[in-house]
């Protein structure tokens, strides 16, 4: 039946998975520390799963959560080859239990006992083709400043100073210089892209992958675009 | 109605107590009647830059606190009769001020005065931030140097969204860039921001350009703002400045190095 405004389908997505080898929170929280002052803007409002697998005695799930989420990742859900009743409380908690797609290959006999949960395709992160509608900022952002357009492009007509952050889950275009940051396809999209009238930035990033300016000498200081190939970033001259 | 200027910066130390001063003390003699408010809670340095440190009774503080009247604590310049001083207080902290009563303050002075200059203590804390709140402009000062262009895009930032007029939704704050110890032969040689440079990055007008100046320093000793001093690069430089906020064109002097006479060249000076 031809539905008009809406349509499902089954896509596949990269996405960040967490391994907890840990049940400890504190342990968790120390390592994320670390992990993210590494690189704080790359993992910004990047999607995570969290894989439960490796851990040998139960976990507290909302805590996990929140652990996640203060550190401004974007919580997804779920995975990890569980028990039935594992999962039926992830479930009644009300979180969505991640399938790998591996899971979802019809179980071979060793791991038979799994194959009498049959979970549906519906229970992975499903998203629509990417149809954004603008966010138009007008006017320079300053060095402090962030801006976030949440299921959106960011237009900005006028420059990105040094200092200050653009952030999209679309495109990113900037009709000026490019001197801050600029993280576009912030919950996973990897077909966005980054365009700007003046690239001098200070960190450009898509679906989670970055360069640091000394990646971006080609088109240092000329109008550009970023996008990616498979899992690399290109820089290509805009005009 | 009165306008209400801030000097500002974000860095420290680029020269914001001496443009308040030279820029309060040149509207005044063109016949303005000004108000120059010491914002710098703690430091107390606008005082001395206008030699009226010892004349100093009452002061911002103590007019907040509802212990002084404005004419108590306004100080008359000796120099310029339209032109006054409230004093900051040395001996409070920096947050002495609140919003309401400084708001009160203003009003109050709005009535009499044409310009209320307002010299704003350096940072992004507090203090800066009630420098900047009622203004209707507000000059960034800026030495051409990265750090210093940095914390004058910060402070812009401000302006545009932590101001009353950015609350209330009016339009927004009048920006002026003023670049202040401006020495051309270093731009020259590479070790200083042009011009062009921080026009580029801030993209505000520019007010005035203030060359790096012995002046300045002979100035602050004697108590007498800088401007006064009209033989001097930098008291023209200000003297320019004036001329501009009041609404005139007036071309930018003192951007290029002076080249050097027949002799030194000859005698290697
Ligand atoms: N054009 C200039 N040429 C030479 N020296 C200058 C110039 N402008 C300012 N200075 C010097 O720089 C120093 C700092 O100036 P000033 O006190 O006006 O800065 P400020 O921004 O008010 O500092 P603070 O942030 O501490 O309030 C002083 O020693 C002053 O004499
Ligand atoms: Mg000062």
């Amino acid at each position: 039946m031809a539905d008009a405004s809406i349509e499902f389908k089954g896509s596949s997505f990269t996405l960040s998975v967490l391994h907890l080898k840990s049940s400890e929170l504190a342990d968790i929280r120390a390592d994320l520390t670390k992990k993210v002052a590494q690189a704080p803007d790359f993992f910004y409002l990047v999607p995570v799963v969290v894989n439960i697998e490796q851990l040998s005695c139960s976990i507290d799930y909302q805590a996990v959560k929140a652990l996640i989420e203060e550190f401004n990742f974007t919580f997804v859900g779920f995975t990890g080859a569980v028990t039935k009743e594992q999962r039926f409380h992830i479930r009644e908690l009300g979180f969505s239990f991640v399938n790998t797609a591996k899971a979802n290959v019809p179980p071979k006999s060793t791991i038979a006992p799994k194959s009498e949960v049959k979970e549906t395709a519906i229970e992975a992160p499903k998203v629509v083709e990417h149809l954004y509608t603008d966010k138009v900022h007008r006017g320079q952002i300053r060095s402090g400043q962030q801006i976030y357009a949440k299921d959106q492009n960011l237009v900005i007509i006028g420059s990105v100073s040094a200092g200050a952050e653009v952030i999209a889950d679309g495109n990113i275009h900037v009709y000026g210089s490019l001197r801050g940051r600029a993280i576009a396809g912030a919950k996973g999209h990897h077909k966005a892209q980054i365009y700007c009238q003046n690239l001098e930035a200070e960190l450009v990033s898509i679906n989670g992958n970055y360069w640091l300016s000394e990646s971006m000498e080609e088109h240092w200081g000329s109008p550009a675009f970023i996008h990616l190939t498979d899992t690399e970033l290109t820089s290509s001259k805009l005009i | 109605m009165a306008r209400i200027i801030v000097v500002t910066s974000g860095k420290g130390g680029v020269g914001k107590t001496t443009s308040s001063a030279a820029i309060g003390l040149g509207l005044a003699l063109k016949g303005h009647k000004v108000v120059l408010i010491d914002f710098d809670i703690g430091l107390r340095n606008l005082d001395l830059i206008m030699g009226c440190e010892r004349r100093v009774v009452y002061d911002f503080v103590n007019v907040i606190n509802g212990e002084a009247t404005l004419n108590q604590a306004l100080i008359k310049d000796k120099r310029v009769s339209s032109l006054s001083i409230l004093p900051a207080s040395q001996t409070r902290d920096k947050d002495a001020l609140n919003k309401e009563s400084v708001g009160k303050v203003l009003e109050e002075l709005g009535k009499t005065f044409d310009f209320i200059v307002c010299d704003s203590p350096a940072g992004i804390e507090a203090g800066a931030m009630m420098a900047l709140y009622y203004a209707d402009e507000a000059i960034v000062t800026t030495n051409p140097e990265v750090s210093s262009v940095r914390d004058s895009d910060r402070i812009l930032g401000m302006l545009a969204s932590r101001s009353r007029r950015a609350e209330l939704n009016l339009e927004p704050i009048k920006e002026h860039l003023l670049l202040t110890r401006y020495s051309p032969k270093r731009v020259e040689e590479g070790e200083m921001l042009s011009v062009e440079d921080v026009k580029d990055i801030l993209s505000i007008p520019l007010l005035g350009v203030i060359p790096e100046s012995q002046a300045v320093l002979k100035a602050s000793n004697a108590g007498e703002p800088v401007i006064l001093d009209t033989e001097s690069d930098a008291g023209q430089a200000y003297q320019d400045v004036i001329d501009r906020l009041l609404g005139e064109t007036v071309e930018f002097r003192f951007l290029v190095a002076e080249k050097k006479g027949i002799f030194s060249r000859m005698f290697g000076g």
